[in-house]
Order: C-alpha cells, then structure tokens, then sequence
C-alpha cells in the first residue's frame, strides 16, 4: 500500500520523532501536536496536516502512544495521544540517532 | 506491540464501522480547530473552513492511508483477502453451490475409498498393537509369494535376529472342540510359546504360553476366544482350568484374550490358540509339512531394510548348511497390516491395488478440478471488467490473483468440512454396498476415518484449491485491460475462452474412459456370473463337517463318512448326497497328470469323492461309469472330463487306459473308468479349461479332516438345512458342522471380490458422469448467458427459437463428439492393457461402447439442451436493453 509523505523535503522517519517529541510535554491531540511543532520550530517546519494520522495511527499500533477520547477545553471530543513507556525509550532511541546523523551529515559539509 | 497490533487486528476485524467512524470523528475535530485557528486570525467562517480542509489535503486520501496503517500486516490482509472470497461467493451462490457439490463429492468419495484402502491395507487387526510389527514373506523364482515355509528357519531367526525379535510362529488348522454340550468346528491359530508377547495381545484371564507348553511331553493346552468362552462356555467364571477334548485329545484350558482380538490376520480369524510344537506330537501326527508362518516386531530403531537386509543374510547361511531346504526362495519382510498375511491378495498385490487407485484418484479429481475451474473461469469472464477496473486503479495483478486465491481456498474450505462429513457417513453405508452377496458373516476391516484420512482429505483440498485457482488466475493475470474498460456491462463478455471448451472436452473425455472400463468390468463378471459351469448347482446344499474329534485314522474317517452319507439320504426332502474333500477353489488347482506313455504333463484339477457324486451334480457319462462303490485298494480308478481326455490322448477312447498322476516321484496309476462331461467342478476361477481328475476317497482314503457333503434336496431349503444338522448331529455328536451353505451362495462367494471391484468402479463412473454432465451444463448455460444480447438480436430479426436452440446445440455436440473420440481412443488403450483380466469380452466389446456412447450422448445432449431452451425464450425487449 501507498506509503508515500506528502512532504518530501521531511527526512523519512523524521516525522515520527517531532511527534513524540511534541507528546514528550504531555497528552496532545492530532491539531495540538501540528500547532505546538509548527510554534516550536519557529514557524519553519510546517507539517502536512495529511500526513500526521497515519503517523500517528502507525505510532499507536506500534504502542509507542497511546489514545483516548477526552473533552476539551471547548467542551468537544477529541482523540489525545500519550507517550508510553515504550514510546518514551523510542524517543531516546530516535534521539541518538538523530543527533549522530545531523552531526555525520554537518562533518560532512565541513566548514563552507 | 503485539498485544496493540491484537487490540487493533480485532477493532478492525470485528467492529469495521466503528473504526472508521472514529477515524471521521478525528478528522472532523482536526478541521473544526484548525478553522477556529483561522478564525481567530479574523477570516470569516467560510474562508477558514476552505483553508483548514486545504491544510490537510485530500480528506479520502488521508482516511484511505490511515486505514492501510491498520491492515499493514499479511494476516490482516489475508483476513480482508478471504472476506473478499466469501463475499464474491455469496454474491453468485449457485455458482458456488454447484462448485462446493462437486469438490465436496469428488473429495469426499476419494476420502471414502482411501479410508478404505487405508483400513485394509494399513490398519492392525483388533487388539494387536501395530508399530514394528512385520510379517515374513517367501517368494518363490517366479515370483509368487507365500507365506508358509520350514519352521526350521523360525528356530534359525528365533536364535540368532538381533533386529527382529520376538519373531512368533503361526500356523493354522481346522478342529473339533469337544466338551460336555457338544462339538464344535473351531478355527484354531497354531502358535509359539512368544505369540501373546509378540502381538502385545491381551488376556483377560489365565495365561498365554510358556517353553513348557511347547514341549514334546507336555499334556495339551489352549487358549478360547473371549467369543468362543461366552457362546460355548456360556461365560463360566472357572473356564480356565477346565478340560476339553481338541480333535479327540483332552486339552485343558489356561487363558481367555480380551474381547476384540481374534488373531493377527483378518483372513484366519482364530477361535482358539493351541501351543506350535515343532514336532506337533500330541495333535496331529501324520501332519505332511513341518511349514509355519512368521511374524515378529522389529528392534527399537531399526528399519524395515536393515531388518530385511539381516534376515536375508541368516536365511542364506542356513540354505548354505541345510540343503534341503527350498534353495530358490528369498525371503522378504513385509509391514503388518491386518490383511497383508503371507500370501494375501494385498500383500501379493497390495502395490498394484494402491497404484490403480492413485491413478482413478487423480483422474476423478481431474475431472473435477477441470470442472470446477471451468465454472470459475466462467465467472472470471463476467467479471473480467471489474477486475480490470481494480488493476487499472492500482491494485496490482499480483493482489488480483491472491483474491482469486482466497475465493479458492474458501471454496475448498466449505468442500473439506462437507467431504470430512460426507466419507464418515458414506464409510459406514459402503460397506453394505459393496459387500458380496452372501449369507456368510463378513469380516470387514475397521474402515472409519481417523486422523490419517482426515489429513488426506485436506491435502486433497488443498489440491483442488490450486489446480481451480491457477486457471482463472492465469486467464485474469493475462488479460488486456483496456478493451474491457470502455466496453459496457454487457458486452464485456464477447471473448471466447478456448481453456474451458478444452476442460469441458477433457471431461468428458475421462467419464468415457471411466464408463467404458467399467462396463468392460461389469460385461466381464456377469459373463463370469452367469457362465454354465456344466453341471447344475440349484438346489443343492454344502454341509461342510470336521470329523477329527471323531475319529483318527483315514479307514475309520471313509466309514465315517459313508455312515453319514447314508444317514443324511434317508431325510425327507433329500434326493441324492454325496461328499467332495476340498470345496474351495484353493483346494482343486495343480496337479500333474501324463497319459500312459507321455512324459509331458498336463495341469488338471483333482479331488477325491465320494459315491454318488456325479449324480448329484447331474453331470452325464459319455463314456464308461462312475466309480464302483464296492472296489477296495487293490485297483486304483480314476474319472476324468471329456477335455482331459481329449488331451491326453487325442482322438483315442480314454477308459480303459492309465493315467498316472503327481509328482515324478511318487507316481500314482489309475484307470480311467469313467469320461465325464465338460464341467468346472470347482468353479470358474482362473481355469480356462475345464480339465478334471476324480479319485475315489472310499479307494483312497484320508487323514480325518474337513469334507463337504453335496445334497440334492427338492424341499424347501431351510427345512432341509435343519434336518440336516439335526441328522448329522445325532448320527454322531462328536463331528462338527463347520458351515452350512448352498451350492450357489458357494459360488457366488468365490467372485464376490470381483463384484465388489466392478461396483466401485461402476460407483465412480457414474459419479463421473454426473459431475461431466452438470460440468457441460454450466458452461453451455454461461454461454447462453453471455449471449444473450446476440439472441436477443436475433430474435428480433426473426429467428425461430428452434434455430437458436440448433446454435446453442451444435456447439455442444462439437464439444460431445470430440470428448467421445478422445474417449474411446483412451478407453481401446487401457482396454488391450487390461486383456488378461477380461473374461468373456473383448476390449472392442460392442454392446459396451454403444452403451456407453448413447448414455454420454443422451447425458451430454440434455446438459445442453436445457440451456439452449432458456436461450430460446431469451425476450427480445429485456435483453436488448440492458445494455
């Protein structure tokens, strides 16, 4: 089945860490977590609001987040996500990486 | 994870709506919150709706992904592959119908008759424990098998096999039990002192035997029957212990088997176990072999061939020391089974018997598959444009063909648990169907099915799954996809396919091969059935006794016999007795006889008889007389049939010459007294000549034994039957009645086996025939279907209905014709193959091929005929706006 990102300018698995990382400050849901990335990266990441449910979706099947059904402030139902235990060693996991990655790919550049 | 995967395997399996549901609710929060954002920016409400929706893109497009998250696994895709299957099958049911019938019937009759096979070819005998048991077998330099030979080679194994042990010896033997309350025949199995041991048979009281049993001094001993202990003993508590006489000898009772067992071998089912001697002092002194039969469980962990290979080594270094023995037989170890006993058709012919039924296996589920592919392809023609629409959205053949896979497997499913019920039930009518007419009590093998055949039947499905599947998948994976997409719905269909003509011709093809062998079979026994044997069997009954228990030597044994002769002739109702020794087949064949002068001999028949024996076959003298009743040992005479004679001495009159008889050895001279008329005397069998030779037993008489007296009754037949227990056993308590039968239930049991062969056969051909005819049937009736736009036309432009029918029908017996000459030409081919076989019919036999061509015609025409006729009634109107 299709697994193509709307976003291609999004490195492949990127997106999975920026979630768990925005649900690292508490439950979120789906519009909450595109809000607070998009805030936290000063505007410059702007994530396909498309993509993020599968995202999500895949996260929850792979037990790295957790949802529930909740109200909201404004009295609606809303599908929030929770870092599990195992989401939240995911991160840490997919942290590491990342750094080692951006580091390898910045010696790589070397100083322009 | 995998307890989440579980958790939202089973949310989408079980409550589909729900989760799409809550996937809309999301979705629909997302877009409320994200035009509230917008909102709060101070656009208006129809602007931030815009650009919300925007924001997330192509709102099917998200849900279709997110779902494809849910069911990324292959079970889950497998589990929407099979709902697709059922789903398609539910959705053209007659379809479906027809092709679970057909695959159910065609598994379920070949589950049937393997789960025949396999319990009389693979199951023990009840009580004995099968694993590594193995019997011995000799074969002889020409290839025949048998069972018996020196039980010197039993001590020889006994002593020194490391890889088959225990070994048992076993022989058997007809005798008299006498006691208190009469006498009584009894089967009785001759065994060494490790026989219980061996078999792991059980006793529910006393013992088995012990090395004292089987010594020379040793006062006699035997073991009963659990059946034999409450019919004859009447279930007393103190039966062991007890004395009885066993031909005359008293013998005491030490043990009773458990209920079920009867011996290891369903063709010598034991009443009684008596020790095996080897010099078989006590019971039978003037026993002329010393032969037995053996059969012994294999050592922990070692194979049949190494078993094999050690006893072949043993079996030559006793050949080497002991020259006597047969120096051309080969021994050979065969797996246990109930019926494969020495010389046995199944363990002679087990093979052969497997092999044909493999190969009408494989045909009925040719033709089957044929069939029920065909149907499939049907329905992928109809669906062809569907199916090209899934391709060209992006689902890739690959997908496509896994549907169809799936649709097979559900197909094959539903067949499996039909066909699982359908052998369980069918195995226990069967056995009625085939069994041979006979009043004898049968003794069937256990034939329910067991796990065995219930894993068959499913290898079997599985089979039928692939083999309907790859042709329409093959026809699907091809296809052009664009001719399809911009035909309307019904004109898709305008491709013909030529693989299911080919199929429905190949079917055809195999019920006329199918048909024809078993006409020729059927042609073949009823020639064998109803063949004149020459003398005439009706009204006569065979009392079949053992006079052992009575008396022990061969001139009391002729008073004897003619005490009862003539006791039996004064019932009311009787007209003639005689007496034959041997009355089964078994006890007539092979025996050399030469003319005077000859030194070639010819292989007659002989048996020794008693007074009166013609006469009451009704089998005329053309020349000389019967035997002189008052003739002592002095002169030995003989009769002999009219072929005989001819034979042996060609164009000259035969009484009065001498003929000498057996072995080289020890020739036995007698006049011919007496021609008589050409008759099969011991039943057809595998004679082709009726070629006889007749001894007087009151000239030469035997060891007291087994003799069957003939009577000539024109009472009714149980009337006479009474009498003649009653008589026989007044005359002399001490001889038993071992069977009581007419002449023409004798002979009918002799083919017996052979009737029960040709009914299967005749059982599958008609199954054949069926399953071919509903095959044409469904194809013709798609045909018909597919167009019935182009009748439609016609009829409006002023066809007759009986012109259409003529279109639909010609094509159709195309389709019959070419299956017919293909048939036939296979059927003439195995039909010369199976010559030696045939009685009576040619393999170009007439009345069968014409039979079997107006059945197949009429057959044919019909599943043709029905269709066509619908087609005819096709109402213009409807069918041409459908399109």
């Amino acid at each position: 089945m299709a697994k193509t990102r709307q976003k291609p300018d999004l490195l492949q698995g990127t997106l999975d860490l920026l979630i768990l990382r925005a649900l690292q400050w508490g439950p979120q849901h789906g519009h909450g977590i595109g809000v607070a990335l998009r805030a936290s990266s000063d505007e410059v990441l702007r994530i396909d609001h498309g993509s993020l449910y599968p995202a999500l979706h895949r996260l929850e099947r792979q037990d790295w987040v957790q949802a529930e059904w909740r109200v909201t402030e404004n009295k609606q139902r809303a599908k929030y996500y929770r870092l599990t235990a195992a989401g939240r060693r995911q991160l840490a996991i997919e942290r590491t990486r990342w750094s080692r990655l951006s580091a390898a790919i910045a010696r790589v550049l070397g100083p322009a | 994870m995998l307890r989440a995967r579980i958790r939202a395997l089973i949310r989408v399996v079980s409550f589909p709506a729900r989760a799409d549901r809550e996937l809309d609710d999301e979705l629909r929060f997302h877009l409320a919150e994200e035009a509230r954002d917008h909102m709060e920016r101070g656009q208006s409400e129809a602007d931030a709706t815009r650009a919300a929706r925007r924001a997330l893109g192509n709102l099917a497009r998200v849900r279709e992904e997110t779902r494809a998250v849910w069911v990324s696994t292959r079970l889950e895709q497998l589990f929407q592959d099979l709902r697709f299957g059922l789903r398609i099958l539910t959705k053209s049911s007659a379809v479906s119908a027809t092709a679970i019938v057909l695959i159910a019937l065609v598994i379920g009759g070949n589950t049937t008759v393997f789960s025949i096979a396999h319990g009389i070819l693979r199951k023990p005998a009840p009580g004995v424990h099968a694993d590594d048991l193995a019997t011995v077998s000799w074969v002889t330099a020409d290839g025949n098998v048998q069972s018996h030979n020196s039980y010197r080679a039993h001590l020889h194994f006994l002593e020194h096999s490391a890889t088959v042990r225990p070994l048992a010896a076993v022989d058997f033997q007809r005798l008299t039990l006498t006691q208190d309350n009469g006498s009584f025949a009894v089967k009785a199995t001759l065994v060494s002192s490790n026989y219980f041991e061996t078999l792991r048979a059980n006793l529910v009281k006393g013992r088995g035997f012990n090395a004292d049993d089987v010594r020379l001094d040793s006062s006699g001993v035997l073991v009963i029957g659990y059946h034999v202990w409450q019919n004859t003993f009447h279930g007393a508590e103190d039966v062991v212990g007890r004395t009885v006489s066993l031909n005359g000898r008293p013998a005491t009772v030490v043990g009773v088997v458990e209920t079920r067992f009867r011996g290891a071998w369903l063709a010598e089912l034991a009443d009684v176990w008596v020790p095996l001697a080897p010099e078989r002092s006590w019971l039978q002194p003037n026993h002329p072999s010393d032969a037995v039969s053996m059969i012994g469980r294999r050592a922990p962990g070692t194979s049949l061939a190494e078993a094999q290979a050690e006893l072949t080594t043993l079996w030559t270094q006793l050949q080497r020391t002991q020259p006597e023995l047969n120096q051309k037989l080969k021994v050979r170890l065969v797996s246990y089974s109930a019926t494969a006993g020495g010389d046995s058709l199944v363990a002679t012919n087990g093979d052969r018997m497997l092999a044909i039924f493999s190969v009408v296996t494989l045909l009925t589920i040719a033709i089957v598959c044929a069939n029920v592919a065909n149907l499939l392809i049907a329905r992928a023609v109809v669906r062809q444009r569907e199916l090209a629409l899934r391709q060209s959205l992006g689902a890739s053949r690959f997908r496509v063909v896994r549907g169809l896979l799936a649709e097979g497997l559900v197909l094959s499913a539903v067949a499996w648990c039909a066909a699982c019920l359908f052998a369980w039930w069918v195995s226990r009518v069967v056995i009625r169907f085939i069994a041979p007419p006979s009043r004898e009590p049968l003794t069937l093998p256990d034939l329910t099915p067991d796990w065995t055949v219930v894993g068959y039947a499913l290898g079997l499905a599985l089979l039928c799954t692939i083999a309907v599947t790859v042709g329409p998948a093959l026809y699907t994976g091809r296809q052009q996809l664009l001719p399809f997409l911009k035909l309307g719905e019904q004109g898709v269909v305008q491709a013909r396919s030529k693989l299911s003509r080919a199929l429905v011709v190949l079917q055809l093809a195999f019920s006329v091969l199918l048909l024809t062998s078993a006409g020729l079979a059927y042609r073949s026994v009823s020639f064998e059935d109803g063949f004149n044997l020459g003398f005439d069997s009706r009204n006569i009954l065979l009392a079949t006794v053992n006079t052992a228990g009575s008396t022990h030597d061969p001139a009391g044994d002729d008073t004897l016999l003619e005490t009862l002769r003539a006791r039996l002739q004064q019932l009311p109702g009787v007209q003639t007795v005689s007496y034959v020794r041997g009355v089964r087949t078994s006890s007539w064949l092979g025996f050399p006889v030469r003319a005077g002068r000859s030194v070639e001999p010819v292989l007659a028949a002989q048996n020794f008889v008693g007074a009166g024996y013609f006469e009451t076959l009704r089998v005329t003298f053309p020349a000389g007389h019967d035997f002189d009743a008052l003739n002592t040992s002095a002169r030995r005479t003989a009769i002999i049939t009219q072929d005989l004679a001819a034979t042996l001495w060609p164009g000259e009159r035969a009484v009065g010459k001498i003929l000498i008889a057996g072995a080289a050895d020890r020739p036995l001279r007698a006049e011919v007294v007496g021609v008589v008329g050409n008759a099969y005397f011991g039943g057809r069998g595998s004679a082709t000549h009726p070629r006889y030779v007749f001894f007087s037993n009151h000239e030469q008489p035997r060891s007291p034994g087994e003799t069957t007296f003939l009577i000539r009754h024109n009472a009714p037949e149980e009337t006479v039957a009474r009498g003649v227990a009653k008589a026989l056993r007044e005359a002399d308590p001490l001889v038993a009645l071992a069977s009581l039968r007419s002449l023409d239930d004798h002979l009918a049991g002799e083919i017996a086996p052979l009737w029960m062969l040709t009914r299967l056969l005749l059982f599958f051909a008609g199954a054949s025939l069926l399953i071919a005819g509903i095959g044409q049937y469904a194809v013709v009736s798609f045909e018909g279907r597919r167009r019935t736009r182009e009748f439609g036309l016609r009829i409006a432009l002023g066809a007759s209905p009986e012109q259409l029918i003529a279109s639909v029908l010609s094509e159709g017996v195309r389709w019959t014709a070419a299956g017919l000459v293909l048939g036939f030409a296979l059927s003439v081919g195995v039909a010369i193959l199976l010559t030696r076989v045939l009685f009576g019919v040619t393999p170009t036999d007439p009345p069968t091929y014409v039979s079997v061509f107006a059945l197949l015609s009429g057959v044919s025409l019909a599943a043709c005929y029905l269709p066509a006729r619908r087609a005819a009634r096709t109402d213009p109107v409807i069918a041409l706006r459908t399109e």
